[in-house]
């Protein structure tokens, strides 16, 4: 099979983090990332089975391993070479069309009994992603014994997967695992008639923008945007207020009617849910957010360091967002799985729209610059199309072979 | 040889001038010093161009350094076309670069200085540099003369502004002393308006028996413009310029407001200064002192 | 020679390009063949001596008035109140003429023993004044005799305990103006009357007026029906001012008006070309306009911008007139009308204006977008009695380079109000009945207003009704070399061409249109048939 390999390689990382820091999506260029004809992973147990992506979308914390600005936070609980690859919509062996749920929790991992997290379905924050008859990773993707999504195939436990309603596309398929995310970030703190701001309107933002709109409940809902098509897409999404990141303060300040101080506010929104991770977002989220108020980390964070005096001082609460699991019952709502929330709020936002355009594998360097200035260039969500290629990938895997 | 030697230790007629003999009447020679120093070159072409240049460079540069003037009132003579006699209090020899310096332009290249004639043109030099460099003209102090009023007139009708110090001197304190006619008879005389003018802070920069230049803080007011009324005479005329300028060195001890408030009241300060001890009016000289104000600046509001 | 009246030049092939103001800095356009430019009257002369003219006028006052003298006795509560740095513009030439009047009511006062005697800068909702601004508007003489004791106040529409409700007009409108004013046994007010819409009751009620009270004449359906701003007859605005006027009349307040008119000396003289007819241009004129663009196209904006904003103009008094308030705008606006009126036969399809750097609202500040379209639809669109120049449904073509940039700290809700309000509607209705209480009584704009040098909150909500009714009669408005963001934003058509617009512009009216060009600055007012 083709797939698109990550191997570990500290000479490669550290040219990959130079390149990327020049131009962001460059460290596929020169990183640890080739291209390569693999055999296909084998089934690890009894309910594993084979999926055949395709679509596998590009998601943000790819293009930070990509360019090897990711955490070293990350390194036990992956395991190399690995196929990278979490948003997939694939085929099983009969034709089934099905989305995966990427994280590798207990029962993939046949640990048993589960652990807390996972007895209670909040499969995110499974304490056993290192453990078990699988090598380490967090999720499929970052795993080498499951193959990723970047790749002609890839095999998944009956429990990672979620049949595909027939009403979907496969672009409206492939944006339910980073929908689920945005779910799960909206859904941390409660948000019903508070004033709401989302930082950036990425793929994250936007997703989370429509989760916000329609399951928050948000009294007013601001969203900061830096790319005029991301301030339109957006608004279509249910913002009460597009702004750009230098008028997010002036923009809270209005909606707040507090005062300020020096450029700084005394009073702010409620929530602040970030959607990009970086030391100049969280800031600006501890900027807007009022005393007491909460900030939500949902985009992956890269290491940075921030001073955290306003938070101290305005007793903010700091809350991380990781992938999902299943969501806390709430008006007219009962518990429910992250991911079904999620089929609902792609269908019902129309969120598929969202995929902006697609690269064979072969492609995959211009795949990936284009991921990271997607919203420069009116983007959003840049995927893999590996639909043509099955056949392609199959015939070279076995020439290759032989 | 001793006789010869004798003769040139003590020397006498002829080698020295013949005694006139005491009981014949003596002729006086015409002085071309004092007040009979003719001027006129002064004002000429060249002259006036060196003097301009003069004034306009090293004077202002000058001023600006030992004095830090602080110059208000121009706005009352904006519309007031030369010439005009200028009537000041006068307390220093700062006093006149200063107040040639605050001059508008159209004053300032076409203006004389009345100045004493014993004490300025009592040497040929010195009345030559006075002449040059400031365009001084010869009075008398103690009583008119023909001439030199003659000479003022004169001036002032071909077009020339007369700065004049009607106090006859500089003040021996800083307080000023009583005006005298001088300004009030030519204004009479020419029907040209005075500007009264105040000067603050010159006493301590070179007061009358100093030496030396403290460099300090002074203030030059320029008041309106004023004429003599119908059937004034000059006496009150003067006096009415002497209050004028007292008003003006209320303004600028206190406030224009105060200043004018005490006008119309009648209760304007002397300029001569308070009728008491000599400390007492040095005390009180002090508290005119020209100050600085702090300015106010905006603050940053910016988001 | 007297000065000459103004009068209507209709172009033909032999016609000189013609000079259209744009922000800081100029162009010479070439308008179509058979286009009308209506061309100002030549500046009048200036009294001989003003501070004379002055002095008479508080002696001899007008109406039912006594001499200013005689209402001034020892122990009196006295309030001089006087126009704010939105007028005039330019800012003129030291001494202003506020500083001549108000010395000599001063010297009055002084010679009548008053002693409780305060200034006050009747801001309305405009920003505080500088200490350089208030020291070049009153002099420094009255500054310093004044600031330091606390004695010259700026109105401060928001201040709790300043402010007094006089209760209500027959029309309900409310009336609530500075306590310290309305507790006054006299209040002089001194007015520069540059243009028609200044002055009379107007100086008062709205100038030393609370928010509370100035949206009852301040809104959307007042100033459509103010046909035009600049015509006290048939502007609601004005209707509404002097019924708040007399009310405050009935009050038991006094109030001694001197108004004064300036004459259209707008620039000093190495500018003189900018008004003068072009055909007349001497061959200084042709050089300085050419240095000057020339030099200007490689001055950075800024630089230009503070160059620009130290020009003082040699505005001369043309005439000063005081006593009671109706009496003295009716002499005022004699003098006004003589100054500025220019007979103009008929409507036109396109009206054309070169907008220049200054507005009354961006003295020593910036010209943003919001104060454009001010300036544009809002002041010079008005700029005449009986119909518009423009006809309904015509189009307005202004030429300003409309940067999209704001003083922060003087124009901080402007910010907001053109990237929330502006960015969602541009409907003056809409915008009022969604938008303007919550500016208006925001704590911020309110902190900034009071303490800062900031306009009020709700004062671009303003800036956009003047434009209401130009707005509601216009089919189109044209921005030749603006922003295109910027004009975009605010509903207009960018263009980059004068010939550009009059080709959108015939897309709007029809082929063959009618042009006019409204010549001004200096000012004028054209009276249309």
């Amino acid at each position: 099979m083709r797939a698109l390999l990550f191997e570990r390689s500290l000479a490669k990382v550290a040219a990959s983090r130079l390149a990327g820091s020049v131009v962001p999506g460059r460290g596929a260029r020169f990183g640890p990332l080739r291209l390569a004809s693999l055999s296909e992973p084998e089934p690890p147990g009894p309910d594993w089975m084979r999926v055949r992506p395709k679509l596998a979308g590009i998601c943000g914390s790819d293009l930070a391993t990509l360019d090897g600005h990711g955490s070293r936070y990350f390194e036990p609980l992956v395991s190399f070479p690995f196929v990278p690859g979490h948003e997939v919509v694939g085929e099983l062996d009969d034709g089934a069309r099905v989305v995966l749920e990427p994280v590798l929790g207990c029962q993939a991992r046949g640990v048993h009994p589960p652990c807390p997290a996972c007895a209670q379905g909040d499969t995110g924050d499974c304490e056993r992603v290192a453990f078990g008859h699988l090598r380490p990773g967090l999720q499929t993707g970052y795993c080498a014994d499951t193959g990723g999504g970047w790749s002609t195939a890839f095999v998944a436990h009956r429990s990672q997967l979620h049949p595909v309603p027939d009403s979907f596309s496969d672009r409206d398929a492939v944006m339910v695992e980073p929908t689920a995310c945005a779910v799960h970030g909206a859904l941390r703190v409660p948000t019903e008639g508070a004033l709401v701001v989302v930082i950036g309107a990425g793929t994250l933002g936007l997703c989370t923008v429509a989760a916000v709109r329609r399951l928050g409940l948000p009294g007013t809902l601001v969203v900061v945007a830096k790319h005029p098509e991301q301030r339109r897409l957006a608004t279509e999404l249910g913002a009460d207020l597009v702004v750009e990141p230098q008028g997010a303060r002036r923009a809270v300040r209005l909606q707040t009617r507090s005062l300020a101080v020096d450029g700084r506010l005394t009073g702010g929104a409620d929530v602040v849910i970030d959607c990009v991770g970086s030391a100049r977002s969280l800031a600006d989220a501890l900027a807007v957010v009022r005393p007491r108020g909460q900030v939500v980390l949902l985009g992956m964070p890269e290491p940075f360091r921030t001073d955290l005096t306003p938070l101290w001082h305005r007793e903010v609460a700091l809350v991380g967002a990781y992938a999902y699991g299943s969501e806390p019952p709430a008006a007219g709502r009962a518990r429910a799985r992250t991911f079904a929330l999620a089929f609902e709020l792609v269908a019902d936002a129309g969120l598929g729209r969202l995929v902006s355009a697609t690269y064979p594998l072969e492609r995959y360097r211009e795949a990936v610059e284009h991921a990271a200035s997607a919203g420069r260039q009116g983007g959003v969500k840049v995927a893999f199309d590996l639909r043509g290629q099955r056949a392609t990938g199959e015939r070279r895997a076995r020439g290759a072979g032989a | 040889m001793n006789r010869l030697l004798r003769r040139a230790v003590q020397p006498g007629f002829p080698w020295t001038a013949p005694q006139w003999p005491p009981s014949l009447p003596r002729p006086l020679p015409p002085s071309s010093l004092g007040a009979g120093y003719d001027t006129e070159w002064a004002r000429r072409e060249p002259v006036r161009v060196a003097r301009a240049v003069l004034m306009d460079s090293v004077a202002r540069g000058a001023v600006k350094v030992l004095a830090s003037p602080r110059v208000s009132g121009l706005d009352r003579i904006a519309g007031l076309e030369a010439p005009a006699i200028f009537a000041a209090n006068h307390a220093s020899h700062v006093d006149t670069p200063l107040l040639l310096t605050a001059l508008p332009a159209r004053f300032r290249h076409r203006s004389a200085v009345a100045a004493a004639a014993d004490y300025f043109f009592d040497r040929r030099w010195k009345a030559a540099l006075w002449a040059f460099a400031i365009n001084a003209i010869p009075v008398e102090r103690a009583r008119v003369t023909r001439r030199s009023i003659g000479q003022a007139v004169g001036l002032l009708n071909e077009g020339w502004s007369l700065l004049i110090y009607p106090e006859g001197g500089r003040s021996p304190d800083g307080w000023a002393q009583a005006f005298r006619g001088g300004a009030a008879y030519l204004s009479v005389h020419t029907g040209l308006p005075v500007v009264p003018v105040h000067v603050e802070g010159t006493h301590r920069i070179l007061p009358r028996q100093g030496r030396r230049i403290r460099p300090g803080h002074t203030r030059v007011t320029f008041g309106a413009p004023i004429r003599a009324h119908q059937g004034e005479d000059t006496r009150a005329f003067a006096s009415r310029i002497e209050t004028a300028v007292a008003v003006l060195a209320d303004e600028g001890a206190t406030d224009w407001w105060a200043a004018r408030r005490r006008a119309a009241q009648g209760t304007t300060p002397r300029l001569t200064g308070p009728r008491a001890g000599s400390w007492r009016r040095a005390w009180e000289l002090e508290d005119r002192s020209p100050g600085r104000r702090a300015q106010e600046r905006p603050g940053s509001w910016a988001l | 020679m007297s000065p000459r009246p103004g009068f209507v030049l209709e172009t033909d092939r032999a016609t000189p390009p013609t000079l259209f103001w744009h922000g800081e800095g100029w162009r010479l356009e070439r308008l179509p063949p058979g286009s009308r430019i209506v061309y100002p009257p030549e500046p009048m002369e200036a009294v001989a001596d003003p501070d004379e003219a002055v002095r008479q006028a508080l002696a001899h006052p007008l109406g039912d008035s006594e001499p200013l003298a005689d209402l001034l006795r020892p122990g009196m509560r006295l309030t001089i109140a006087f126009d704010d740095v939105s007028l005039p513009l330019p800012p003129m030439r030291p001494p202003d003429v506020r500083q001549r009047v108000i010395e000599a009511v001063l010297e009055l006062a002084a010679a009548a023993g008053v002693d409780d005697v305060v200034l006050m800068a009747a801001l309305s909702l405009h920003r505080r004044m500088t200490e350089a601004e208030l020291r070049h508007a009153l002099g420094h003489r009255v500054y310093e005799a004044f600031a330091p004791h606390g004695l010259l106040l700026q109105h401060d529409a928001e201040d709790p305990d300043g402010l007094v409700h006089l209760g209500c007009t027959d029309a309900g409108e409310d009336v609530e103006i500075n306590k310290r004013a309305a507790t006054s046994d006299l209040i002089v007010y001194v007015n520069i009357n540059l243009v028609a819409m200044d002055g009379g009751h107007k100086s008062v009620a709205t100038g030393l007026a609370s928010y509370r009270s100035l949206r009852h004449h301040h809104n959307v359906r007042t100033l459509q029906h103010s046909r035009s701003l600049m015509d006290e007859h048939r502007s609601e605005l004005h209707t509404s001012n002097w019924r708040m006027g007399r009310h405050i009349a009935a009050s038991g307040i006094k109030v001694f008006q001197i108004e004064t008119t300036l004459n259209t000396d707008t620039f000093p003289s190495q500018f003189a070309f900018l008004q003068r007819r072009e055909w007349e241009w001497s061959g200084r004129d042709r050089a300085t306009y050419l240095a000057t663009s020339a030099s200007l196209a490689r001055t950075p904006a800024r630089l230009a911008r503070s160059i620009f904003h130290s020009i003082r103009s040699p505005h001369a008094l043309t005439s000063v007139q005081a006593g009671e308030v109706e009496a003295v705008h009716a002499r005022t606006l004699e003098h006004v009308h003589r100054q500025h009126v220019v007979p103009v036969e008929g409507q036109t399809d396109i009206l054309t204006m070169g907008l220049p750097y200054i507005c009354p609202y961006n003295v020593n500040s910036i010209m943003n977008p919001v104060l454009v379209m001010c300036l544009g639809l809002g002041y010079f669109f008005n700029l005449y009695r009986g119909k518009p120049l423009v006809r309904a449904g015509g189009v307005v073509i202004m030429s300003h380079p409309t940067p999209w940039e704001f003083h922060p700290v003087h124009h901080p809700s402007y910010i907001d109000f053109f990237d929330q309000v502006l960015a969602e509607t541009t409907d003056p209705l809409e915008i009022e009945a969604k938008f303007e209480e919550s500016f208006a009584t925001d704590p911020w704009y309110v902190h900034l207003y009071r303490t800062s040098y900031a306009y009020h909150g709700v004062h671009p909500f303003y800036m956009w009704y003047w434009g209401a009714h130009a707005l509601q009669h216009l089919g189109a408005v044209i921005v030749v070399g603006g922003d295109v963001a910027a004009v975009r934003r605010m509903g207009f058509k960018p263009a980059s061409t004068l010939r550009d617009a009059l080709e959108m512009a015939a897309d709007v009216v029809g082929p063959d249109p009618s042009v006019t060009h409204i010549h001004a600055p200096p000012l004028l007012l054209a009276d249309v048939e």
